[in-house]
């Protein structure tokens, strides 16, 4: 934390190397929520740009006092994807979840047993996909929380609400997610 | 403590996360585990976050660096000269291409082994032209097509003789087993009738078939040929059988 605020000092005196250590460090972590939040690789690619820009624009306004560089960062990253949110929203189509979820192919009657990496695979993009059809208020507190494994204070910054909001909003979100991946056939084993 | 299915949802990530009292932590669990809505939906919960914590983190898509810096630093100068070089070698040194890298040239020795190509004790470098490693394939793939043959050949040749030689099972292994050891009982209908007119006839049976083999394998004639002239009621049929495999084994 310490050498982000550091690196952000030397930023602001014109020290290029020192932006691009930050983009190193950060940028990794990101480009995952980005993905966790849209679930499309290319957007969270634009998007992950996007953050940085504005980043690298507004960096003379970040005070180390206020908190990290890192929840700073995300904090961006969240506006930024709340933007694309409502930006897109009318753009795309709003599909029942009967029509838009896969539904777990019955193993027994298939007849075939695919090895464990291939399940894994198969349970990671039914996550994905239900973590997609959350509201974003819920999605990015459940991101937040259980993805990038943030502490309450640190959401409760990120999000800018009483952390009685971000308990309240994980746990909604935890348990609509379970009743997503339920609804598209994903049972605990 | 009357909990309720309400309460179950309410306070679901304070009791994951160990916040409840010890008072509200028996009330839940006493709740859920009697309650057919809350068991399942608990369980669900754990799962998910399980699952949540379980989905892998992405690498950066290699470009995206690059265009964050591009975009914010501007288009960054062209490195020429000695530092191109050095940056274009250090290109290979990432795991990925090393790996690739190494599994290509084991292929490449491999291939160059298994066609005998190269003589490992006095390598050459003429052993790697192209006309010399596809005429020393060539002439590898055609040795072992023709052993192949020979091999196939053989097992034919062994295996006739041996198939004919079985097709009497009742034939003694030996010249003092050739007489029946129990007396053929009144009334027996099943054909094991006295055993020396029945050896001798099958002796000749053979030599005959022996003859005809060894008019159809040229190669075998002289070793049959003994065999064939009057000698086979000392030998068994067994042991015919392992003589002339023996032999072709050996050759």
């Amino acid at each position: 934390m310490e050498q982000d605020a550091q690196l952000v000092q030397q930023c602001l005196q014109g020290d290029g190397s020192a932006w691009e250590e930050l983009v190193r460090r950060h940028s990794r972590r990101i480009f995952n929520i980005c993905y966790r939040f849209t679930g499309n690789r290319t957007e969270a690619e634009d998007l992950s740009q996007d953050v940085f820009l504005r980043v690298y624009r507004t960096l003379a306004s970040y005070r180390s006092a206020h908190g990290g560089f890192a929840t700073w960062m995300t904090s961006v990253t969240r506006n930024l994807l709340i933007d694309h949110y409502r930006r897109t929203k009318r753009d795309r189509v709003t599909d029942s979840l009967d029509d838009k979820m896969p539904v777990v192919e019955n193993k027994e009657s298939s007849g075939r047993r695919p090895d464990e990496q291939a399940l894994l695979g198969e349970l990671s993009a039914q996550v994905q996909n239900a973590l997609t059809h959350l509201s974003p208020e819920l999605r990015e507190a459940v991101i937040l929380r259980d993805l990038q494994q943030l502490e309450y204070s640190e959401i409760q910054a990120v999000l800018a609400v009483p952390e009685g909001t971000v308990k309240s909003r994980i746990n909604r979100g935890r348990i609509e997610l379970a009743r997503i991946l339920q609804h598209m056939g994903v049972r605990p084993s | 403590m009357n909990w309720t299915c309400e309460q179950t949802e309410l306070l679901l990530t304070d009791y994951l996360d160990g916040l409840l009292t010890a008072d509200e932590q028996r009330a839940f669990d006493l709740h859920v585990n009697s309650c057919e809505r809350c068991t399942p939906l608990v369980s669900s919960v754990v799962h998910t976050m399980s699952s949540l914590r379980a989905l892998p983190e992405l690498e950066t898509p290699p470009r995206l660096v690059y265009n964050i810096l591009d975009a914010t630093l501007g288009p960054r100068d062209k490195v020429t000269g000695w530092a191109a070089f050095l940056a274009w070698v250090r290109g290979f040194a990432s795991p990925k291409f090393a790996y690739g890298a190494v599994s290509v040239a084991a292929t490449f020795l491999m291939v160059l082994t298994v066609s005998g190509s190269i003589n490992w004790k006095k390598p050459r470098l003429a052993d790697l032209a192209p006309s010399n490693i596809y005429r020393n394939t060539n002439r590898q793939a055609h040795l072992a097509y023709a052993r192949g043959t020979k091999y196939v050949s053989d097992l034919r040749v062994v295996y006739e003789i041996q198939s004919r030689l079985r097709q009497d099972n009742d034939l003694p292994t030996n010249r003092e087993n050739a007489t029946p050891e129990s007396k053929p009982q009144p009334g027996r209908t099943d054909g094991s009738g006295p055993a020396a007119p029945r050896q001798q006839n099958r002796a000749n049976d053979v030599s005959s078939q022996l003859q005809v083999l060894a008019e159809e394998v040229p190669l075998l004639s002289g070793k049959l040929s003994l065999v064939s002239s009057g000698r086979l009621d000392f030998i068994t049929g067994g042991k015919l059988g392992f003589a002339i495999g023996g032999k072709l084994g050996v050759r």
